[in-house]
């Protein structure tokens, strides 16, 4: 029987009407929709079990409570501890998106040296040669910890220098620290029973000091208020154009003025205040008049002794700068705030046995053989040495800035504790447990000193001292699901358990008195040391790491609320 | 006539007159390099995703959106004719009636094809016939246009066998000619859903609460969008129609129908385009003065932002509509074939601007105070496939033209004289 | 007893820091795609920022989260999807939208008022291995569909299923909590159950400086805000024509 083309073509006509009476195409459309429910480029979130632990975030020094949801192992979500005393269940915005740190670009995954890949003992061996052929300096941007100790203590030992990179919320109290022979670190803001706040350029509603501090006490006692308990005042130039800063535009008055000469105003309003006997000082007299001070910042001298009067009418009156500037730190002083209620005050006692040398960025390293700058300094701390530099980081933020680049442990991977943050004016202590094993060739400063010097106390081990210390001083409270006084404590077992699982030791307020600043006279003008950044760019004015969780810089490109920060990768 | 002129002339009808097919190939290679762009531009924003458009968040309709509702407004002509043909009995149209189903399913298919490719996830474009949403226009707009595109087909398919060649098979021949026999139901089953879907795409935006450029009050569930984009597309339909037909004389150097089939279309179209300029004003002075000022938008805002300012509104009312209206129905202008024409591409611009305010200028409007105006530019892939679309028509039209006898008498009147 | 959840914004609070906008792009896993703009972007929760248009010491701005509104009356993006991929919850007032039922035509964009709907422009996708740190409570969306705030639908779920456990019919409401409200620093975002009387948020909507975006349109917004500022109570309506919004870059 011959096949012809018509026969061939009533077949298919048939088979393709009949195909129609099968279930054939109508399953495959219905699969259609689960198709394109489960393509396999697609990425899936990790399967498997749920929990919730809790630690704290090492992303900058104010050490905020996070609650961490972990799958399989992996941290998955990020919020904050509603009972953390220091971040009253807030975080900054970056805290919320950390989680995803550890998977950046790029991040640090073996040692490098001079760009080329290599290994930790090449790093030790080198590390150990230098230590052998001259001094040894070491940079530490987060003091106060265990780790802090154990790096004090190699680099005493060998008669190397110990230097700190100061938070700029802890930098702007360095004048004082300077004044009371004292030392930045100890002293703080006492924020909590201020009535007058004069934030100059410091962004204090964006960003300065842990989110749920200041920006807490300004909701609750300004926020819309048209005579609100807590005035904020925000000194600060303009952006550009006519755009504000956050701080600025939310403060109860923002006083624009030219950029740079918050020195200026500083003086200007001492000058009046002393002598219009506003205050009960006497001095430091500014050489500055009131005239010269309006000239510099382009307000009127009616608006500086306006500004004057504002600041004294609802005392207590403090004003913070954003740097260590000396002007504002003498503007304190003439406003009687330093070393009473609301104003510039000393932590407890306590706090001496953590201090750490004093702060000195970008000066000479001198006769430095190797410097060794930790994890927790900033990027953008560059020293201006020939000494061979060993920089432990997690993530890179620049290549050809140290001779050595150590993978260090990222987003709660490591163990460590938090010391007071910055501008507190109430000592507390913490555990940070780490939540994460850390990778295989990471390593920590700690760590890398300790397999150097093998009579090293390792960084546990101090903590536990600590600890035991904290319980055997039967002071302060400890804030965990409820808040126990120490001294009700049984043991220092059970002490140290409640800060493992997440509590926080806070110490006994502050007394007045316990800080006297003597200033003869007004101090040389000038800012000094890191200044922090007062734009809209920052998300953290303390933030560490070089770049930002790629759901911030998302966050950058797709609103117009922030931009990508300046010299931060994002 | 050299041998290889007319090589395909087996295809072509006796006793038709076409030109050689190199000289019809070379017409036929730029839109075919069109089409082909179309289809690379398609191909990639189904590969790579809609991020090759520059739609956005803001602009989530653009050029297709408006391609879309524009080539279905002006192929309002298939049906419209249909209507007139075998439910109104104006036999004097049945010249045109061919070519007007032909354009219908270019204009169709094609908004269809560039359908497939606007949405995001074209497999589950079925979803919308098992989950369907009684409230939404959409679901309305989807039903009625994909049925009538089957009505199309099954109009079309007449028309395509009766080619010389494809007449030979007697099974064709026979069902070419049951076919032929429903042609009325499926124009009045056309006419149906076409009333439904030209008003549905007007209801669209009607019923866009929030946005209050577009929403408008109504009759029952329609806004009175569903009834002006009716009327506008019954105006324009027909004027397009003539515009083709005149084009195509053009080309082809011949007289296709008798001048009284256009001035008749042109007539129709003129009177149809007279109401619609009335309704739309009256609607467009209760927009002005009630609806929206109700929802706290006043007028002024609207026409605030240059280039779209007032005078947009009047081009579209009076250039575009009272104007060609005029000049479709008075006898003088209408019967001279420069104006009827001029008449014509001026009625078929309006019915484009309105569809085209409709889509953009109502998604570059703000809506919250802090809103600003905005501005959207197509990218080349945008562009590329709306030519594509284009070069499908032009090249459809064109074989259909060639192979098919699209202006000779349909069979009912003539059943001996194309054949064989 | 149906919920009707919805929030109370306070502007005055608001310090435009963004900490509402993270949490929430982490909770429901939004990819960061390095092509994305303001424009293109997938924002469930997103910040503006709005001066009062003056200069120099008088200028004042105001920060306003904008997320789904969750509208309760003719709720326009649920008319009008053809494919019935968003509806109106009825036991919590959610307005919720399926992405795995979108065919993603566009069109409840189009619809939506406060632009709060999202177009997912590219395949999502992560750096290697961050897939690793993903919510496993939130399902991830494919390219080519719509998608906007739930309410945190996920969190509810879990409520619920912890309510399950403990063989109870009603969840413990502080167990369900949004992540913009849980994260913002100054507590600026109040969320609660406007059908209960008792609720501070439900309470907090009937106070005089209380109002909703575009309430004119007539949608019945579920969330509202707060300000003392009467420049900031005209943004509510459009005809208001001030307070340009501030760009940055």
């Amino acid at each position: 029987m011959k096949v012809t083309r018509r026969d061939l073509l009533g077949w298919s006509a048939g088979a393709a009407a009949g195909l129609l009476f099968t279930p054939v195409p109508w399953k495959l459309l219905d699969d259609t929709s689960i198709w394109t429910q489960n393509w396999r480029w697609i990425p899936q979130p990790t399967r498997g079990p749920v929990e919730v632990k809790q630690s704290f975030c090492t992303l900058c020094p104010n050490g905020c409570g996070v609650r961490v949801r972990m799958a399989a192992g992996w941290p998955v979500g990020v919020a904050g501890v509603a009972s953390d005393p220091i971040s009253r269940g807030a975080l900054c915005p970056l805290g919320f998106a950390a989680q995803q740190l550890n998977w950046h670009p790029q991040r640090v995954h073996t040692v490098r040296h001079r760009g080329n890949s290599t290994s930790w003992e090449e790093a030790r061996v080198a590390f150990a040669k230098a230590c052998g052929e001259g001094k040894i300096a070491i940079v530490d941007g987060q003091p106060g910890r265990a780790a802090s100790v154990a790096m004090k203590t190699f680099v005493e030992k060998r008669d190397g220098s110990y230097r700190v990179a100061l938070a700029p919320e802890a930098q702007a109290l360095a004048p004082y620290g300077a004044w009371s022979g004292l030392g930045a670190i100890g002293l703080g803001y006492d924020l909590e029973n201020a009535q007058t706040v004069v934030s100059f350029g410091a962004p204090l509603l964006d960003g300065w000091g842990a989110p749920g501090r200041f920006t807490r006490l300004w909701a609750e006692r300004a926020a819309g208020m048209a005579d609100p308990q807590l005035r904020l005042i925000q000194v600060e130039a303009p952006l550009s154009g006519t755009a504000v800063s956050r701080t600025a535009a939310r403060a109860w008055q923002w006083v624009p003025i030219r950029a740079g000469s918050e020195g200026a105003l500083a003086a200007g309003l001492a000058r009046v205040l002393l002598d219009e006997h506003l205050v009960r000082a006497r001095g430091p007299m500014p050489t500055m008049t009131a005239g010269e001070a309006a000239d510099q910042t382009g307000l009127s001298g009616g608006a500086i002794l306006d500004l004057a009067r504002t600041m004294v009418a609802r005392p207590p009156v403090v004003a913070i700068a954003n740097d260590g500037n000396p002007a504002i730190a003498a503007l304190n002083v003439v406003l009687g705030a330093v070393g009473t209620r609301g104003g510039i005050v000393r932590r407890s006692k306590l706090a001496e046995s953590y201090a750490s040398a004093d702060a000195v960025i970008g000066a000479s390293y001198g006769t430095a053989r190797a410097v060794l700058i930790d994890s927790t300094v900033p990027w953008d701390f560059v020293p201006q040495t020939d000494a061979e530099v060993f920089r432990f980081a997690a993530w890179d933020g620049g290549a050809g800035q140290a001779d050595w680049l150590l993978p260090a442990p990222g987003f709660l991977e490591e163990l460590t504790d938090v010391p007071t943050a910055p501008a507190s004016a109430i000592e507390t202590y913490a555990v940070a447990p780490s939540l994460v094993n850390a990778p295989a060739e990471v390593q920590s400063a700690a760590q890398f000193l300790g397999s150097i010097d093998p009579a090293a106390i390792a960084v546990e081990k101090i903590i536990h001292q600590r600890c035991d210390d904290l319980f055997r001083g039967r002071a302060g409270t400890v804030y965990g699901k409820e808040a126990t006084a120490v001294a009700k404590i049984a043991s220092a077992k059970e002490f140290e358990e409640q800060l493992w699982k997440g509590a926080v030791w806070v110490g006994v307020p502050p007394r007045s008195g316990d800080l006297r600043c003597e200033l003869k006279e007004w101090p040389a003008s000038g800012s000094s040391g890191r200044s922090g950044n007062a734009s809209n760019a920052n998300w953290s004015s303390a933030w560490l790491a070089p770049v930002l969780p790629p759901l911030a810089s998302k966050l950058c490109q797709e609103s117009n609320l922030r931009e990508a920060p300046v010299g931060r990768k994002a | 006539m050299a041998s290889t002129a007319m090589v395909d002339s087996r295809w072509i009808a006796r006793g038709e007159a076409r030109t050689s097919l190199p000289q019809f190939l070379l017409w036929l290679a730029p839109w075919a390099i069109m089409l082909a762009l179309g289809i690379y531009a398609g191909g990639r924003c189904l590969y790579y995703g809609l991020n090759q458009t520059h739609l956005d968040n803001r602009f989530a309709f653009g050029l297709w959106i408006f391609l879309d509702l524009g080539v279905i407004a002006l192929g309002a002509g298939a049906f419209f004719t249909g209507f007139l043909v075998y439910i109104l009995k104006r036999a004097e149209l049945r010249p045109i009636l061919n070519s007007a189903v032909v354009l219908g399913f270019i204009c169709y298919s094609g908004a269809v094809a560039v359908l497939m490719v606007d949405v995001g996830q074209p497999l589950r474009a079925w979803f919308t016939f098992w989950h369907p949403n009684t409230h939404s226009m959409l679901t309305e707009v989807s039903f009625c246009i994909t049925c009538y595109l089957l009505v199309l087909c099954l109009e079309y398919i007449p028309i395509l066998l009766r080619n010389r060649q494809l007449r030979k098979l007697p099974s064709f021949l026979v069902f070419e000619h049951q076919l032929h026999k429903v042609v009325p139901v499926l124009a009045g089953v056309g006419t149906l859903l076409s009333f439904f879907h030209q008003g549905s795409l007007g209801g669209l935006y009607g019923v866009l609460r929030g946005r209050p450029f577009a929403f408008r009050e109504g009759f029952f569930i329609w806004p009175s969008t569903f009834f002006l984009f009716i009327l506008s597309a019954i105006a324009a339909g027909p004027s397009f129609l003539m515009l083709v037909t005149a084009l195509v004389e053009k080309i082809t150097g011949r007289r296709l129908v008798p001048g009284e089939v256009l001035q008749r279309l042109g007539f129709i179209s003129g009177v149809l385009l007279g109401v619609y300029v009335a309704a739309k004003s009256i609607d467009t002075l209760i927009w002005l003065n009630f609806t929206s000022p109700a929802v706290g938008f006043a007028p002024w805002q609207y026409y605030s932002y240059q280039p779209f300012g007032l005078p947009i509104l009047l081009v579209e009312i009076v250039l575009f509509g009272l104007l060609p209206a005029f000049l479709l129905t008075y006898r003088r202008t209408a019967a001279r074939r420069g104006w009827l024409l001029s008449a014509a591409a001026l009625a078929c611009a309006g019915v484009l601007l309105n569809r085209f305010v409709m889509t953009v200028q109502t998604l570059a409007l703000p809506t919250l105070a802090f809103d600003e105006f905005l501005s959207y530019t197509p990218s080349w892939q945008e562009v590329a496939s709306f030519g594509g679309v284009v070069a499908y028509g032009v090249i459809v039209y064109s074989l259909s033209y060639r192979y098919l006898p699209l202006y000779a008498p349909p069979k009912g009147e003539n059943s001996h004289v194309s054949g064989n | 007893m149906n919920a009707r959840y919805g929030m109370v914004i306070d502007l005055d609070r608001c310090t435009g820091c963004g900490a509402c906008m993270m949490a929430c792009a982490a909770e429901n896993n939004v990819p960061p795609i390095p092509q994305a703009s303001t424009r293109t972007g997938v924002t469930p929760m997103l910040v503006r920022q709005v001066s009062n248009g003056m200069e120099g010491g008088a200028r004042r701005e105001v920060f306003i989260p904008i997320l789904c509104m969750h509208c309760e009356h003719e709720t326009p993006c649920v008319h009008v999807c053809p494919q019935q991929a968003v509806e109106v919850d009825q036991a919590t007032g959610i307005v919720m939208q399926m992405p795995q039922r979108c065919l993603g035509c566009r069109y409840c964009m189009t619809a939506c008022p406060y632009h709060a709907r999202y177009f997912n422009w590219w395949d999502p996708a992560w750096p290697a291995g961050m897939e690793k740190s993903l919510n496993p409570g939130v399902a991830v969306r494919m390219r080519g569909v719509v998608e906007k705030c739930n309410m945190c639908h996920g969190r509810l779920h879990s409520a619920k299923e912890k309510a399950a456990a403990a063989g109870k019919r009603e969840i413990d409401f502080a167990d369900y909590v949004p992540a913009c409200v849980e994260a913002c620093p100054t507590a600026a975002i109040r969320f609660g159950n406007l059908a209960d009387e008792n609720d501070p948020a439900a309470r907090e909507t009937h106070s005089p400086d209380a109002f909703r975006l575009l309430a004119r349109i007539g949608t019945e917004p579920k969330v509202y805000y707060k300000s003392k500022e009467a420049w900031v109570k005209e943004l509510a309506e459009s005809k208001s024509g001030r307070g340009p919004e501030v760009k940055h870059g």
